[in-house]
């Protein structure tokens, strides 16, 4: 079977590079079969990776120990749900899940769009298989998964940690999010080739960024919880650069889906958006390369891996060949309007996209940096979280309150009379927000109160900007206010959709707030009996146990929690014996209080055998509010995201208006 | 028995490849409905169009909810109007862009 | 009509040289962040540094109680000085010998003290080759 797998990668290179010198050549030369040939080929490319997956898929199903990755990423005894994520799990098989999304996703975005945007779609296709080129070959030339040894009695198996259900999604919805980064860069450049610089490029990959966005973003949540729950230090976030490789592109993404938002209003930042979008396709291929190559985690460059310098080759050619054709498209680029006034929406989404981009290149910064200082002082040095901590709050926390000004300013210019009459309210919410906190006792962080203040008043904006569409509506003529609120959504699903994720990030940013800035620890040594107070938490060690399970031994301390005189029920913690992998694994204790978000968070640092624990003992308060904001904001996505039949149907409208001949 | 799926889909893919030729060996044209100057200009004139037209429809939304006051709706919607005027004044004169021309 | 400059420009440079201001405030206030070297590099070094090596036994004593003391070496092991180190802190659950840690702390009286709570296990890697063997 694995010759199977081996000639459907070959057949999937020759298509995609059919795709590519057939497409290029068809858009240049303007034959209608060529271009239609490579649109083809890029179609059954998707297919034939699919047979490629399946034949994979098979042999880890069926444990075939004689693939080489099978054995190495699997044994008998791992659960069927985990051994599917052994798919992803290695290097070879995530080339190949990156591949497969990628034809899918090229496949998808040319037929879905072939309707209205032909023009565009022929430069597109050469585009696209130009990317799939590099994967398809390191498939079958560098990293094959398809490599075949003498079957051993049992596979290696996976890491335990690695054993979780957040594990299974998190690649993927990475995968998702990084690859859909490819389809509007694929359009821009496509645009570009076509020689048309206007908005189209912009309406057709609109639903398709904002995807990728959201996958990204739920799947970097989903690795913080699971470094919150499983790696277990009280942390969720720690600045290393396998999580920064994938903050990057998401922060430049997010610049962009704000940033095409003024050029589909006003025709202005056309260069500004083609940059940024180049940057973001360019930093998701530069966060994967960083996670496989192993460059920034060790001293010596490319050690691990043979596979960095291909992909550094890759993303090179690819930033020199999209600046290329910018700099020659650079005349058709310039636009007719401009930003008439620092005060209106256009600037503040400018300012937006300023402070994100300065966010971005901070951390790109930190995380290149040990390798620019070794190659330039002989020693790498590594900046660490104090550095990145900095600037989160120096760009976060005015992004954090441009996030309520943005929306309610006038697009064009805004006169300063109607800035105090719309903010008055919220700012008023605010400060007395601020001063309530105050005298609770939150000055004891400064950036923590300012980020709660601004919370409340971007809270307070959102909550205006519903109220009063809602009665406009009802205004209208609505029949009752839940109507009125749902056609509301209905009819602006783009902008209360992203109201919504607002609304999910003011959550998010409480929720870091109160468990960085207001947290508590107490670390005890503890014999059975004996208790400790943690804010106003008791914790009472009553005894140790020991279970066994069918790969390992659970040892958990128990504690009985109390608060005051309430009694809150018990709490374990402590840790597992791994038998075969022979590894310890830290199992904390975590008691979620319901009313208040606030988690006690218990982690057993030793256990001795006499029975003595060393126990490190966090209270997070509101930190449950940073998952809740994941739901909010895919609520939010999806409104945003929702077909919407009438713009459609304009689009199509419009198309036949100019007489361009309808496709097949 | 992997050597022969194998073949299958290598022909399968190839047909699809070459099914926009074996389809129309003798096509009328072949050349790709490239926009002439006129249908790109005519393009570029319906989209304007329908961003001022947006953009009036957001400023009465933006009104209508209170979040733009009176005296700026004022300052902003002369010119928008006059924007969205000018598309559609600059549209009519067009005409269709193949065959007739007024 | 003349064309009047658009603002634009001047926000972005006066932006971008606000950015570059705060930080170069930054480094110059904070610092640059440690060198990362390895075991061999030490050499008499008494600042603050990140040691990256392997984990070598004996493992002795207890980090909650005392410290925990164990020998970092070269990762490769191209050289085969040894450096004594003296932790106190969290050990995280992946420590043993053989494994790859990064740690901070500086030396004092021939061993390398370290910060609390500051060692880092490398993650074994799920795309890295198998390495066959291991130290010996």
């Amino acid at each position: 079977m694995a010759e199977l797998g081996r000639a459907a990668l070959l057949v999937t290179l020759g298509l995609v590079m059919y795709a590519l010198v057939a497409g290029a050549a068809g858009a240049h030369l303007g034959r209608r079969r060529l271009a239609l040939s490579a649109q083809n080929a890029l179609v059954a490319a998707f297919f034939s990776t699919l047979v490629a997956s399946a034949v994979l898929l098979g042999a880890l199903l069926r444990h075939d120990f004689s693939f080489t990755y099978v054995a190495r990423t699997t044994s008998e005894d791992l659960p069927t749900a985990y051994t599917i994520s052994a798919f992803w799990g290695g290097q070879e098989g995530s080339l190949l899940l990156w591949l497969l999304v990628l034809t899918g996703f090229g496949a998808a975005a040319v037929r879905l769009n072939r309707g209205w945007a032909r023009d565009l779609i022929v430069w597109v296709v050469p585009v696209f298989a130009a990317v799939a080129v590099f994967f398809a070959f390191l498939l079958v030339a560098v990293a094959s998964p398809f490599v075949m040894q003498a079957a051993p009695a049992d596979g290696a198996g996976m890491t335990p940690s690695l054993q979780n259900p957040y594990m299974l999604a998190h690649p993927p919805l990475l995968y998702l999010g990084y690859v859909g980064l490819t389809v509007p860069f694929a359009f821009c450049l496509g645009a570009l080739l076509a020689g048309r610089p206007d908005e189209r490029w912009l309406v057709a990959t609109r639903r398709w960024t904002l995807f990728a966005w959201t996958a990204l973003g739920i799947g970097q949540l989903l690795g913080a919880h699971w470094a919150y729950v499983e790696v277990g230090w009280g942390g969720y976030y720690a600045w290393d650069p396998v999580e920064n490789a994938a903050l990057m592109p998401w922060l430049a993404a997010t610049a962009f889906l704000h940033s095409v938002m003024v050029q589909e209003k006003r025709g202005i930042l056309r260069v500004w958006n083609v940059l940024l979008v180049i940057l973001a396709f360019s930093l998701s291929l530069f966060g994967t390369f960083l996670t496989r190559s192993g460059v920034v985690n060790s001293i010596h460059s490319f050690t691990q891996s043979s596979i960095g310098p291909w992909f550094l080759a890759f993303i090179a050619l690819t930033v020199a060949i999209s600046l290329a054709v910018v700099f020659w498209r650079l005349p058709l680029l310039r636009s007719q309007t401009r930003l008439e006034s620092p005060v209106s929406r256009e600037a503040a989404f400018l300012y937006n996209n300023l402070l994100l981009l300065a966010l971005c290149l901070t951390i790109l910064w930190g995380v290149v940096y040990p390798l620019i200082s070794e190659a330039v002082r002989g020693e790498a040095v590594v900046l660490g979280r104090a550095y990145y901590d900095f600037f989160l709050r120096i760009f976060g926390l005015p992004l954090l309150l441009l996030m309520g000004i943005g929306p309610l300013i006038a697009w064009r210019r805004a006169s300063f009379a109607s800035l105090v009459t719309t903010f008055r309210w919220p700012v008023l919410a605010a400060l007395a927000t601020g001063a309530a906190l105050l005298v609770l006792g939150a000055g004891s962080s400064v950036p923590g109160l300012v980020a709660y203040t601004f919370s409340a008043f971007v809270a307070a904006t959102i909550v205006m900007e519903f109220a009063r569409g809602t009665r406009a509506r009802k205004a209208l003529g609505a029949s009752s206010w839940p109507n009125a609120f749902f056609s509301l959504l209905g009819r602006n699903r783009r902008r209360y959709g992203g109201y919504v994720v607002h609304a999910s990030i003011v959550l998010l940013a409480v929720g870091i707030a109160g468990s960085s800035a207001f947290d508590k620890a107490a670390d005890a040594k503890l014999r059975p009996g004996e208790s400790m107070a943690v804010g106003d938490y008791n914790l009472r060690y009553e005894a140790l146990d020991e279970r066994q399970t069918s790969n390992a031994t659970e040892i958990r301390a128990q504690l009985a929690v109390s608060r005051g005189d309430r009694d809150l029920g018990t709490l374990e913690a402590g840790k597992n014996a791994y038998t075969v992998e022979q590894q310890l694994s830290n199992e904390v204790g975590i008691r979620s209080d319901p009313l208040t978000g606030e988690d006690l968070f218990v982690i057993t640092e030793q256990i001795d055998p006499d029975g003595t624990v060393y126990f490190r003992v966090f209270v997070k308060p509101l930190v449950n509010l940073i998952w809740i904001a994941g739901l909010v904001f895919v609520m939010g996505s999806l409104i945003a995201l929702w077909p919407d039949a009438r713009e459609q149907r304009r689009l199509v409208e419009r198309t036949r208006e100019i007489g361009l001949p309808a496709t097949r | 028995m992997a050597l022969v799926l194998a073949a299958i889909l290598a022909v399968a893919c190839v047909v699809a490849v070459a099914l926009p030729f074996i389809r129309e060996p003798e096509p009328e044209s072949d050349s790709l409905h490239e926009l002439d100057e006129d249908e790109r200009r005519r393009l570029e004139l319906l989209e304007a169009r329908d961003r001022s037209l947006a953009a009036l429809k957001e400023l009465e939304f933006d009104h209508r909810t209170g979040t733009i006051s009176d005296e700026d709706y004022r300052a902003l919607v002369g010119p928008l109007r006059r924007e969205a005027a000018t598309a559609l004044r600059a549209l009519d004169g067009e005409g269709r862009p193949t065959g007739e021309r007024t | 009509m003349a064309r009047k400059a658009s603002p634009a420009r001047l926000v972005i440079a006066l932006s971008v040289a606000a950015v570059l201001a705060v930080f170069l405030l930054y480094t110059s206030i904070a610092g640059g962040g440690n060198p990362s070297i390895a075991p061999s590099e030490l050499g008499t070094r008494t600042e603050k540094v990140q040691l990256a090596g392997l984990v070598v036994g004996p493992v002795r004593g207890d980090s909650h109680a005392g410290g925990l003391r164990f020998a970092l070496r070269d990762i490769g092991g191209k050289h085969r000085t040894r450096v004594n180190v003296l932790y106190a802190g969290s050990v995280p659950d992946l420590f043993k010998v053989g494994r790859h840690i990064v740690i901070d702390g500086r030396l004092r009286n021939g061993v390398f003290v370290a910060e609390p709570g500051s060692m880092i296990t490398k993650c074994p890697s799920k795309y890295a080759p198998k390495q066959d063997g291991g130290p010996a």
